[in-house]
């Protein structure tokens, strides 16, 4: 079976992030979105993957390659007209070469495996297959209708009707390659291919009901990263791990090679830390932490609820609660995010075209790539701070001419 | 849906052929049989029941042979008896099939060939298949092009499978739009309705198309296409799922399946002939008593009814638990007892009826699985039709009994004056609507009874609480949940609670209320006051109530808001809502939801 992810579409509400990454390079848990679809695929059997670049490709390949760490053989093709999904899989007509094939959106996260299911009910019912799930939110997604026998009877893209809570498309399909003969026929528009098939009741679904979650805004990490977590039951600590004195771990936490955590810190899962990290001693590090290989964590910070990509240094005596740091980011001594507002349970973030409600209570910052902010700053809740925006430090007493 | 199965391989196949009709008889289990090649002869072995009771009436894993076919039945059309079970032989005995569609045209094929003096043994469309081979056999002399020709003359569905001692060591295989797959090994090679008849003996597969043939041997196999004989080669491919869930079409339990199919199943139920149905009104009207009976789920099945025959036929019914029945029961000559059950085989019920036919009662019956012992038990009985219901609790099949039920009662209001001939037909009106607006209703709204299910997940404590015909809706619901979440879940009609129940309410003790329409001014605002009396001692309330209701909104500490339905329906809609709540509950909770613990699904002892 091969296999085509969508990747290349850049994604502005995802910034700061996207600015320096394309969208399936986020970090979460510990990994980034595409290698956890592609190990998925392997497992699932699938031997050929084409991913559609465009926006910042090179994040992509040079990360993930042609796919020997996965065993499976991984192609790219550039798809350089932000011409949809439609122009994206015509690219790939010829890489399919007549057989079925899966399609994926790249920056969907589930829990499990949905791949094997989807292809059963490829083989049991015939037809094209798409996933579908039950998201928190329908409003913003595809909602279908199902009959009994699970074809799909209607698509509605993202209804304004706040009575809707239907299943929703899950980013995942199997198609038939009859599908490029009538993408070729609509013009290129896949939604008017769904609809075709809809018509012609040759649009099937399969159920998906382990967690799932389109990461559309940069808030949605959190909580990627949380549903991530909790499906964890054990513990794993590296043999090349050096724990100095009174070092307390709790709860399933993943700790990776070489990492060096200092006296008096503590450690409650479910939380992750990359391969060589350094954690100072008289930490905090408290549930739902997802450091990055190669970070760096100065003595006496608190860290809570947040993701790291890697390769950031903290600075000592620091609080980062509720926030999703980029990579490289370096953060000086005493650097402390607010992340919470008195009385206010939903927290706003400001966009250019107004506040927008995130649904969290708590929310810190939202730090891009390259970043780097002096001491003893303080951050307020739902802030963003772009890819390699530099602060100095925050200093009070300025010294005079020696 | 019937399941079709046949091995050949080398050496004695019988065992593993009965192991994969066995994984079969989730598609149907009514009757079932096996027909092996042995020698110059085909040996049959059929009779009705599941496959393991066959088995031991007939012993079937006695049959040795290198070559077998076998059939797990769910009738639709044709009594359950032995005789109409698979396989059939034709007249010659050469040639012996298994079929899973429906042949539309085997009626005239059958006047031909009775007109050439075949002698038929059953009652089914297959049988003219088998005799048509024989016939064909004569005509063209290899087995293949006889099928070929029989299959140019039927119209309808089908997934064949056919063996014969013309050609020993051979399994012929087509796919007329029924499902059909072949499950390849070195030991031996499959034809099946679906993966999970080879599964435990191989992943390796190739799934027929349409119009397809496949000639099974020991050692391999062909494919070619009917219309022109042309061979078609297709790659194997690996099954990499696991069997229990591809028979799930799509859905991830069987519960959701079976609460998704109720849109069909209450088609069927809605299908079922006036005359059947009014000939049970007729009964009733008759009978110098009514008792309903069930247990379990079809206990509150039975307290529905007595809501309905009372509101829509002014009479007023008994309603006994099966298992009381023995205790309480005054009934003789003149009374009538309808029982109602799933399977036909709930030992309660079935000794129940056996004691009121004993005292001389007239019995009935409301049955899902046909030729089950208390469909042929008792002196009248309606098949409600639902289909194979899997999950160990029970939904679509309870909700079909119910409207059949609801129907009756209309067939009684309308003998006996109570209803004009125009309400009649509204209320049939508003039934048919029905499985659309439900349909409807499951899309638009899973979301949201997701989303409270999860909400609430925390609470290890419920009281489910109902006035009026609400009030067996309240019941059946709390079994539902308990059933498949494990938790403490205590049904009431909402009046009992001032009267001791409400001494269980704190802050940790949940309600959900199901509220009546607005339009049912006083039990609606009896359903608000119970609300009140829960609130006024911390009780976290939820509820099921139409979207038109706002002071149940207001007073909620959330809930399911419904499209606002006729009275009739409305009662089923909440208990579908119900259903589903307990089914997202139990995901939630990671139970064990197709088969709870120490539940079964046909409870056959006592």
């Amino acid at each position: 079976m091969k296999a085509v992810i969508l990747a290349a579409a850049p994604s502005d509400k995802l910034q700061p992030f996207t600015e320096t990454r394309a969208k399936p390079m986020i970090r979460v848990a510990g990994r980034t979105i595409l290698d956890y679809t592609i190990a998925h695929l392997k497992s699932a059997g699938v031997t050929e993957v084409v991913v559609v670049v465009n926006h910042l490709r090179e994040t992509i390949e040079k990360q993930i390659g042609h796919g020997h760490q996965y065993g499976l053989s991984i192609e790219y093709i550039h798809q350089p007209q932000p011409d949809g999904i439609g122009g994206a899989l015509l690219r790939c007509k010829e890489a399919m070469n007549g057989s079925p094939f899966l399609l994926i959106y790249g920056d969907v996260l589930v829990t499990g495996n949905p791949y094997p299911r989807v292809m059963e009910q490829f083989q049991e019912m015939g037809g094209a297959v798409a996933a579908v799930t039950l998201p928190r939110r329908s409003g913003e997604f595809g909602n279908v209708y199902l009959d009994p026998d699970m074809r799909i009877t209607r698509l509605v893209e993202k209804p304004t009707d706040p009575h809707l809570a239907n299943y929703v498309l899950a980013g995942v399909f199997l198609l038939p390659s009859e599908v490029f003969s009538l993408l070729e026929a609509q013009g290129g528009d896949m939604e008017q291919v769904f609809q075709e098939l809809i018509g012609k009741k040759q649009l099937n679904a399969t159920l998906w009901d382990g967690e799932w979650l389109d990461i559309t805004r940069p808030w949605h990490i959190l909580e990627a990263n949380r549903m991530l977590m909790d499906q964890w039951e054990n513990a794993s600590v590296h043999h090349t791990v050096r724990m100095e004195n009174n070092v307390h771990l709790e709860g399933p936490v993943h700790i990776g090679s070489h990492v060096v955590i200092g006296a008096g810190s503590v450690i409650k899962g479910p939380c992750y830390i990359g391969h060589g990290s350094y954690i100072g001693s008289s930490t905090l590090i408290r549930e739902y932490t997802s450091l990055g290989p190669d970070s760096v964590v100065g003595y006496g910070t608190e860290l809570k609820n947040c993701v790291l990509f890697g390769r950031s240094v903290l600075g000592r005596l620091s609080f980062i609660g509720d926030s999703v740091i980029g990579e490289d980011v370096h953060l000086g001594t005493g650097v402390c995010t607010v992340n919470f507002q008195k009385g206010v349970d939903d927290l706003s973030v400001k966009l250019a075209e107004g506040p927008m409600k995130t649904g969290m209570a708590k929310l810190g910052a939202m730090i891009g790539d390259h970043v780097s902010i002096g001491a003893r700053h303080v951050l307020e809740p739902g802030s963003r701070i772009r890819a390699r925006f530099q602060a100095p430090d925050l200093v009070t007493i300025p010294t005079e001419p020696w | 849906m019937c399941g079709i199965s046949g091995v050949v391989g080398e050496g004695n196949v019988i065992p593993v052929l009965f192991e994969s009709i066995r994984n079969l008889e989730y598609r149907g289990y009514d009757s079932c049989g096996m027909a092996v090649l042995g020698g110059n002869d085909i040996a049959v072995r059929k009779n009705t029941g599941g496959v393991d009771e066959v088995n031991q009436k007939e012993r079937l894993t006695a049959l040795q042979g290198s070559a077998g076919i076998s059939h797990t039945r769910w009738a639709t059309h044709g009594r359950v008896t032995a005789a109409n079970a698979h396989p059939h032989l034709s007249y010659d005995g050469r040639f012996a099939v298994v079929h899973n569609g429906i042949i539309n045209n085997y009626q005239e094929l059958k006047t031909l060939l009775k007109a050439q003096g075949v002698e038929f043994q059953s009652e089914t469309d297959t049988e003219v298949v088998a005799h048509l081979l024989a016939n064909a056999y004569l005509e063209f002399g290899t087995v293949e092009d006889a099928l070929r020709a029989v299959l140019k003359q039927l119209d309808g569905t089908y997934a064949l499978a056919v063996i014969s001692p013309h050609q020993p060591d051979h399994i012929y295989a087509v796919r007329g739009g029924s499902p059909l797959v072949l499950g390849l090994s070195p030991q031996r090679n499959f034809a099946a309705s679906d993966v999970n008849a080879f599964l435990p003996f191989t992943r390796k597969a190739v799934y027929l198309e349409d119009g397809e043939m496949a000639v099974l041997t020991p050692q391999g196999y062909t494919l070619s296409r009917l219309a022109d004989g042309a061979l078609v080669t297709r790659p194997p491919q690996m099954i990499e799922w696991d069997a229990e869930t591809s028979r799930k079409g799509g859905y991830s339990h069987y519960m959701l399946k079976e609460i998704f199919d109720q849109p069909h199943t209450l088609t069927n139920a809605l299908h079922i002939p006036r005359v059947e149905i009014a000939a049970l009104a007729q009964s009733i009207q008759q009978a110098r008593s009514t008792t309903l009976m069930g247990v379990g789920t079809t206990y509150f099945v039975g307290l529905l009814g007595q809501y309905a025959f009372s509101q829509l036929a002014g009479v007023l019914v008994q309603v006994i638990s099966s298992d009381e029945f023995p205790e309480v029961a005054v009934v003789g000559p003149g009374d009538l007892v309808v029982a109602v059950s799933q399977s036909g085989e709930t030992y309660d019920t079935r000794s129940a009826v056996e004691l009121a036919k004993t005292s001389g009662a007239r019995t009935a019956a409301i049955v899902n699985v046909m030729g089950s012992t208390l469909s042929r038990l008792v002196d009248q009985v309606i098949m409600q039709g639902s289909g194979p219901e899997i999950c160990v609790v029970s939904t679509k099949a309870a909700l079909s009994q119910m409207l059949v039920l609801v129907r009756t009662a209309l067939e009684l209001g309308l003998a006996n004056g109570r209803l004009t001939p125009q309400a009649h037909n509204a209320w049939l009106a508003d039934l048919d609507a029905f499985p659309d607006q439900l349909q409807k209703t499951l899309n638009e709204m899973s979301g949201f009874v997701r989303n409270l299910a999860e909400k609430t997940a925390h609470f290890q404590n419920w009281l489910f609480m109902g006035r009026g015909i609400y009030y067996p809706m309240a019941m059946e619901a709390a079994l539902k949940m308990k059933e498949v979440t494990y938790l403490h879940v205590e049904g009431i009609p909402a009046g009992f609670l001032k009267h001791g129940t409400l001494a269980l309410v704190d802050e940790h003790f949940a309600t959900l209320a199901f509220f009546p329409p607005k339009a049912a001014t006083r039990l609606h605002q009896q359903t608000l006051a119970a609300v009140e009396e829960v609130k006024a001692r911390s009780g976290p309330v939820f509820g099921i109530y139409q979207e038109n209701d706002h002071e149940a909104a207001q007073i909620l500490d959330g809930g399911i808001a419904l499209p606002v339905l006729p009275a009739g329906v409305a009662p089923l809609m909440s208990l579908v809502v119900a259903q589903l709540f307990s089914y997202f509950a139990a995901l939630k909770l990671g139970r064990a939801i197709d088969k709870p613990r120490n539940l079964a699904k046909s409870v056959t002892v006592g």
